[in-house]
């Protein structure tokens, strides 16, 4: 009896921690993405993360879409238009659809993934854009674990963490699928820090993002980010180092919050 | 020293200028820094000496400085020509909406 008790406790609160409280359809928020150039800070680019409703015959999906675009006076020097969307289940935020298409000065690339969690498979689908004009295709079936995730949902879904109960120093690992490999997320709570920004004086939960057995992130606890410590756990600001420079995101404009 | 000096001025000031003119004009306040300072240590070195290469310096510098200030202040950062974007953007949605029709997306809301 005790242990079909505990199973039933245990089952509702996997049902509870995977349901997602923070994130809503028609959710829209604007950042500037700043690189800092000889010790300068430079806006580069405009990111946007949007959600939107799908529908199919069969079913509703919410789509998390992801845009960068250059600034017009860098247009002509590296232009940038890249999209990330992950087509996700609206309550658990399990991906079943991810399209990258991203367009970097010039080089060309656009990968596809068609998420199966009966068999944990990912069935991807790469194209790149040679510089003579023509396409290479490759497809590949990649065997994944039953916890992960492609990036963009990623991070909807650290967004869904209930931080509150987190003490600081906790820390969770999270699975991402990249570029055909598996690679794993780490996020530290480091604590709250209250900043200023385009909605006031944001009291904010600050979090460490590393990469484990990769160098693409540079530095020890270098790479933040900070979410609102409301029901929304809106990213308000992040910093990033990497190989090549360092830079920041900072929230422009939000709209269509869930809380 | 004095020539040292100038020389050190003249292709500050003109890198100042070279920033100036493009998206990195933030950055031309360094070398325009550079040429004003090795300017004015040219100029006192010996004032008797001709000033035009020291004149060349200042309005060199004095031109980067004004275009880089006048960019900073009224050219507000936009973003470019999005269309292509938008377009790729509805013709994968389509693409996935039937793709996602085949997939099992089994426990999802039915419309």
């Amino acid at each position: 009896m005790k242990r079909i008790i505990l199973s039933l406790v245990l089952l509702i609160s996997a049902k509870a921690l995977s349901q997602n409280t923070s994130i809503a359809i028609g959710e829209k928020l604007t950042y500037s993405a700043s690189y800092v150039m000889s010790g300068l800070l430079t806006d580069l680019a405009e990111v946007t993360m949007e959600t939107s409703e799908v529908n199919t015959s069969k079913s509703k999906l919410m789509k998390l879409k992801c845009t960068a675009a250059t600034y017009t006076k860098w247009d002509s020097f590296f232009k940038i238009r890249d999209l990330y969307e992950s087509y996700v289940s609206p309550s658990s935020l399990t991906p079943y659809l991810y399209n990258r298409d991203i367009n970097e000065g010039g080089y060309n690339k656009f990968m596809k993934y068609k998420f199966d969690h009966k068999t944990n498979t990912v069935a991807s689908l790469k194209r790149k854009l040679k510089k003579d004009g023509s396409t290479v295709e490759e497809k590949k079936t990649v065997k994944i674990g039953n916890a992960t995730r492609d990036l963009v949902t990623t991070l909807y879904y650290i967004r869904n963490m209930e931080i509150h109960k987190a003490k600081i120093g906790d820390n969770q690992n999270f699975t991402i699928i990249f570029d055909n490999k598996e690679m794993v997320i780490n996020v530290k709570y480091l604590g709250k820090e209250t900043l200023n920004s385009v909605l006031g004086k944001t009291e904010c939960y600050k979090l460490a993002i590393s990469l484990k057995n990769s160098d693409v992130l540079k530095g020890n606890n270098d790479n933040l980010i900070w979410l609102s410590a409301d029901a929304n756990k809106i990213p308000i600001y992040a910093k990033f180092k990497i190989a090549v420079g360092s830079g920041e995101l900072k929230l422009k404009r939000a709209s269509g919050m869930l809380n | 020293m004095r020539h040292a000096l100038l020389i050190l001025g003249f292709i500050a000031a003109v890198l100042a200028v070279v920033l100036a003119v493009t998206p990195l004009s933030q950055m031309s306040f360094i070398p325009a820094v550079v040429a004003l300072i090795a300017g004015i240590f040219a100029f006192y070195m010996d004032k008797d000496r001709s000033k035009k290469a020291v004149q060349l310096i200042f309005i060199l510098t004095i031109l980067s400085i004004s275009l880089a200030t006048y960019k900073g202040v009224f050219s507000s950062a936009e973003v470019g020509n999005t269309e292509e974007l938008k377009q790729k953007e509805q013709q994968l949605e389509n693409e996935s909406i039937d793709e996602l029709e085949d997939l099992d997306t089994e426990g999802l809301e039915i419309e």
